[in-house]
């Protein structure tokens, strides 16, 4: 009790004093504090994690083993090949950090304690981010880890300063990052796991693969043989949808600019792809924002 | 306690069945599952019936069951619903004090999933057929189930797809308890991992693709198509229903899992 207190107390009706007020408040460094908490204390987020880094490894490390006996392998682009697969991983762990506390009725206790909800929202936009990128890290570096031995048996070497590379690691840690957002997005959003679950792996593994395969399924392959030479040069509108879907766009970001993108589709490139993501992103993180601010929290 | 009253109180089958059937029908997501589902499948068909135009090589049977990638998400997730639910609800315990011989309610399981999931596969093909009826016209493209090119096949092939996906479903359900993991193992082993696979086409990812469970969309191809795929593929060929035993293996191999799990393990 401090001389603060003391005259606080005097004064009869205030019980606090402002600046004790302001230490305990639930400042946005508190509430990422908490919510960091929450986070990495769950067994799905550990779980997650190890199973998306050791996933980018072992499928770097089979497909450039695989595609190390080609002329022109380049251990550089096997690089994207392993986070394919485990942005599943990362999406998952942003899903079940945006349901957490719905799911477990811990929200009763977060929102009491912050009840200023859209900074909740924001700090655990923060959390997931520094998971996000740590995992999205380890699981870049794994993938790299994975090509180093099918490149020592061609006595290749791993560049990673020189042409592609750079942006290719790059790319593949955002993409990775910004789908534990997405998921994360979806999650806040939803509330609901299961829900959130299907709506975040529709919308990015299957809505692509379902609309292309679809299409092919719908003509006779003796015509797409015919047709292909002519192809590229119109717009197809399947390829042009999934070339704005999240999977895609983030996808562009791990492929070089002059790599020119689908056929039949208009070309994001690798910093159009980014921000077609990253609207991706900020979509249903807004939705969310506006739904815990107008709708009850139950 | 005369064996009359005995009878009236005994746990049949029927009932166990009835008991699932309450339980499943009660659920919100009993209804929405299967209409989404149905929508989805006609949703895709009906975008592409929007840029045919005669004499573009597409095909009329393609057109109509093209929406089946995107509608095996929703019988899975009913699958994956019915399998779970009981343990996310913690009505287990209920249950399986009731049914303390525990298989029973499995097999309910599966009849219910299989009843449920034939009911939407054919509603979602019949809905399909009529949904992009006005278009195919437009553009000359006639259904004929009597053609030898594998349309009534595909049809077939069609229904028992995703009535397969849904046991999937119900199968990684039962095994793991938790439709979050389900759905994500659902998911990757139908649709990511083949097209992670695919992107590094060769003898060896061509064989393992053959046998994951997603191989049974070859069921819903007609026979010009089917041809396509088989030449593609580098893996072994299956011919017109192998894709559909390996989906059944699939199918089989996780309910006996769940069987085990169910018979030796707790239910908590």
């Amino acid at each position: 009790m401090s001389a603060a207190s003391a005259s606080a107390a005097s004064a009869q009706s205030a019980t606090r004093d402002p600046a004790a007020t302001t230490r305990r408040g639930p400042t946005l460094p508190r509430l990422v504090a908490s919510e960091w908490t929450k986070l990495v204390s769950l067994r799905s987020t550990l779980w997650t994690a190890a199973v998306t880094v050791a996933v980018a490894f072992t499928v770097t490390y089979l497909s450039a083993n695989a595609s190390s006996g080609d002329p022109g392998f380049d251990p550089a682009r096997s690089l994207p090949d392993g986070v394919a697969l485990s942005q599943l991983g990362t999406l998952v762990l942003g899903v079940l950090a945006g349901t957490a506390d719905f799911r477990t009725g811990a929200f009763r206790s977060t929102f009491t304690a912050a009840p200023r909800r859209g900074r909740v929202l924001a700090a655990r936009t923060i959390a997931t981010a520094g998971v996000g990128a740590v995992v999205a890290l380890l699981a870049v570096a794994a993938t790299v880890l994975g090509v180093v031995p099918a490149a020592r048996s061609r006595d290749m070497s791993v560049d990673l300063a020189g042409g592609s590379a750079p942006q290719v690691l790059l790319g593949s840690w955002l993409m990775l990052l910004g789908m534990a957002l997405l998921g994360l997005g979806i999650g806040s959003l939803l509330r609901r796991t299961v829900p959130a679950m299907v709506a975040a792996l529709a919308l990015v593994f299957v809505l692509p693969v379902g609309i292309s395969l679809g299409a092919e399924m719908a003509m006779s392959p003796t015509e797409m043989m015919a047709e292909s030479p002519a192809g590229p040069a119109s717009l197809d509108p399947v390829s042009t949808v999934t070339a704005f879907l999240p999977g895609d766009a983030a996808f562009r970001m791990t492929t070089t600019a002059d790599d020119g993108g689908v056929d039949g589709a208009p070309d994001l490139g690798p910093w159009g792809g980014g921000l077609v993501f990253a609207a991706w992103i900020v979509l249903p993180l807004a939705g969310a924002a506006l739904r815990l601010r107008t709708r009850d929290v139950t | 306690m005369t064996t009359q009253t005995a009878d009236r109180r005994a746990v049949t089958l029927s009932r166990v069945l009835a008991s699932e059937w309450t339980k499943t029908a009660g659920l919100a997501s009993t209804l929405w599952v299967p209409i989404t589902t149905v929508l989805v499948a006609v949703a895709v068909p009906l975008g592409l019936t929007m840029f045919v135009r005669p004499g573009d090589g597409t095909t009329a049977a393609g057109l109509v069951v093209s929406g089946v990638i995107l509608a095996q998400l929703g019988t899975l997730v009913l699958g994956v619903l019915v399998g779970t639910s009981d343990h996310a609800t913690s009505t287990a315990a209920t249950t399986y004090t009731a049914v303390p011989r525990r298989l029973p309610v499995l097999v309910a399981q599966v009849v219910l999933t299989t009843a449920l999931a034939l009911v939407t596969a054919v509603v979602a093909l019949g809905a399909a057929v009529l949904v992009t009826g006005p278009g195919r016209e437009a553009a000359g493209l006639g259904l004929d189930l009597a053609a030898h090119d594998g349309t009534a096949r595909a049809f077939v092939g069609y229904v028992l797809y995703l009535t397969a996906v849904a046991l999937l479903g119900l199968g990684l359900g039962a095994v793991l308890r938790r439709p979050a993991g389900a759905l994500v193992t659902g998911v990757a082993v139908l649709v990511v991992l083949d097209q992670v696979l695919a992107a590094n086409p060769g003898r060896v990812t061509d064989t393992v693709r053959v046998l994951l469970p997603g191989v049974g969309t070859r069921l819903v191809e007609t026979d010009a198509r089917l041809a396509l795929t088989e030449s593609a593929s580098l893996g072994p060929h299956l011919g017109t229903w192998g894709p559909g035993l390996v989906l059944a293996a699939w199918v089989v191999g996780l309910l006996f899992a769940a069987a085990v799990r169910l018979r030796r393990g707790d239910v908590t």
